[in-house]
């Protein structure tokens, strides 16, 4: 590989956050998850897991088919209890979860419910009054080229939209970190590209901490600050890079071209290749 | 607005909507005329056979026959009456069946150990004809109309309660997970997740259960009973007065229909997600 492209791996702050002390918005401390069920062997599905997340930053988990990433997405979002470790968001324990905003491959819009009332879901929960509510909902539709669809059902809109909205009704509880796990993965190649680049800089804009969970290496580098490789199960973080492509570039189209992406992808690659060999033998 | 029309999907689904709206028109009219012509066609030939001799009208009946008792029997107004009894008992069990019916089997989401307790004892009253019940339920209220409410009460309740509930297992969790992520309580789940997401199979339940009350409640009018379509179909047969039975007959196909249409109408209203699919 040309040493030029090699990849800086380190565990250095964000370029984003250079000279400036961000805190922490998530830390994952020695996060462990065994799956035991009576009368079968337990399952260690996580070994270990040690990361930390500042605010506004944009981190990849990428890992080999396997490897429990639903399974850390699931402790995230404090959908399920670790074994062992702790995860501590923004110094206080994420029990309640209402803290951290998700989304997923599939959009998860209710069927029953117009755009807009999808997109209020959350702060109906959070008993925002429902003209106010309505209001800010209008607001974001607006903004993202949606209102058109606001009284329509989900089912006449295609899937770009329909993820668009899901990411609206995300952001608009307003939470502390987004949680996205392969959000684009059942979507054609192009829309894919276009929503990279849109969920990306909307985050910016909106200063959100990321989290994506994702098996498209691609995908990873081009959106980006930091790209955090996992081993096969049961699943440790086997390196972290420094990418901010997207950052230091403003785009993700831009970063996907760079000469330093294709760099990142063959040493991601090589990470992972070598443990889907180490895992077969 | 340019997002709109980038996806074209939306607009495209539109017009071939439109298109399709158009032809299914055109074919419901020619449908409805062979439909009719068949149906006249059907009644020349069996009377013209009941004149030449070929068809008995004691033990067939004949068109001429039966309208002329349609005739009397709306004129001294016991066709209506009977009518009347018969949706009257059909409706009330179908509408406390199906809705208590639905009601105990969303409930039954917040305790999964109360449902699989009873779950042998709800497969074993699905499978049971619910007619067998029909001699005792007689037995215990009478052979007025409130044994006939309990029958169709009876025949719907389960299918209702068991339709609800395999509809609460059904829910994706994954829109589970994310109210629960919201910071949703239990209550809110049930109300805005699984009350509406289970609302489809309620109401194809309704739609079986129309059939299931009818049954039960013509069934309970032949074993006993002073009124009603049933009773009156029933008591026709006994005396070989065919025209009457089909008389009784073709008025209960009609009020089947009619309940149907009406859980139609009902479903457009409270599934409106649903038309983008048809």
């Amino acid at each position: 590989m040309n040493a030029s492209m090699a990849a800086s791996v380190t565990q250095a702050a964000p370029r984003g956050a250079q000279g400036v002390q961000r805190h922490s918005v998530i830390t994952l401390d020695g996060i462990k998850k065994t799956f035991s069920s009576p009368g079968a062997d337990a399952i260690e599905v996580i070994e270990d897991i040690s990361l930390d997340i500042k605010q506004e930053e944009f981190v990849s988990i990428v890992g080999p088919s396997g490897c429990g990433k639903s399974t850390m997405f699931n402790i995230i979002a404090s959908l399920l209890e670790p074994s062992d470790g702790s995860i501590t968001l923004r110094g206080s324990d994420p029990k309640c979860g209402a803290r951290v905003g998700y989304m997923l491959q599939r959009d998860l819009l209710f069927p029953w419910r117009t755009i807009i009332d999808n997109v209020c879901l959350g702060l109906e929960i959070q008993g925002v009054r429902k003209a106010r509510r309505y209001e800010m909902a209008r607001d974001q539709l607006t903004r993202y080229g949606l209102a058109d669809f606001a009284d329509q059902y989900p089912n006449t809109l295609s899937g770009g939209m329909r993820q668009r909205v899901a990411l609206i009704r995300t952001l608009i509880t307003d939470p502390d970190l987004i949680l996205l796990d392969e959000p684009f993965s059942a979507l054609d190649y192009q829309t894919r590209l276009v929503l990279e680049e849109e969920i990306v800089s909307i985050l910016k804009e909106h200063h959100k901490t990321v989290v994506l969970i994702t098996h498209d290496i691609g995908e990873a580098i081009a959106m980006s600050d930091r790209v955090a490789v996992m081993t096969q199960r049961p699943t440790s973080v086997k390196k972290i890079y420094d990418v901010g492509l997207s950052r230091e570039l403003g785009s993700c189209l831009k970063a996907r071209s760079d000469a330093r992406y294709q760099g990142f992808f063959d040493s991601i690659w090589d990470d992972l290749d070598i443990q889907i060999a180490g895992g077969e033998s | 607005m340019s997002e709109a029309q980038l996806h074209t999907h939306v607009i495209r689904a539109g017009s071939v909507k439109e298109n399709d709206e158009q032809l299914a028109g055109n074919t419901l009219l020619t449908d409805n005329l062979w439909r009719g012509a068949g149906l006249a066609l059907v009644i020349i030939l069996w009377q013209i056979g009941v004149n030449v001799g070929w068809i008995n009208p004691f033990l067939m009946g004949s068109p001429v026959g039966i309208a002329g008792e349609a005739w009397r029997l709306i004129q001294s107004g016991q066709l209506l009456n009977d009518t009347i009894a018969t949706v009257y008992a059909t409706v009330v069990g179908f509408l406390a069946g199906s809705i208590l019916g639905s009601i105990c089997g969303l409930l039954l989401w917040f305790s999964r150990s109360v449902a699989r307790i009873i779950d042998p004892f709800m497969v074993a009253l699905n499978g049971l004809p619910k007619i067998a019940l029909a001699p005792m339920i007689i037995i215990w209220f009478g052979s007025g109309m409130f044994s006939k409410i309990m029958l169709a009460f009876v025949a719907t309740f389960v299918v209702a309660l068991l339709s609800a509930y395999q509809g609460t297992h059904q829910i994706d969790r994954n829109l589970i997970n994310l109210m629960r992520s919201l910071g949703a309580s239990r209550r809110e789940v049930f109300t805005k997740v699984v009350a509406p997401a289970t609302l489809p199979w309620i109401i194809s339940a309704f739609r079986l259960n129309i059939g299931f009350a009818l049954i039960a409640e013509i069934g309970g009018e032949f074993i006993s009973s002073d009124r009603g379509l049933g009773r009156m179909i029933f008591v026709a047969g006994n005396l070989f007065n065919l025209n009457v039975v089909w008389v009784g007959v073709i008025m209960l196909m009609i009020v089947a229909i009619v309940l149907y249409v009406i859980v139609s109408q009902v479903e457009k209203r409270l599934l409106p997600w649903e038309k983008g699919h048809k």
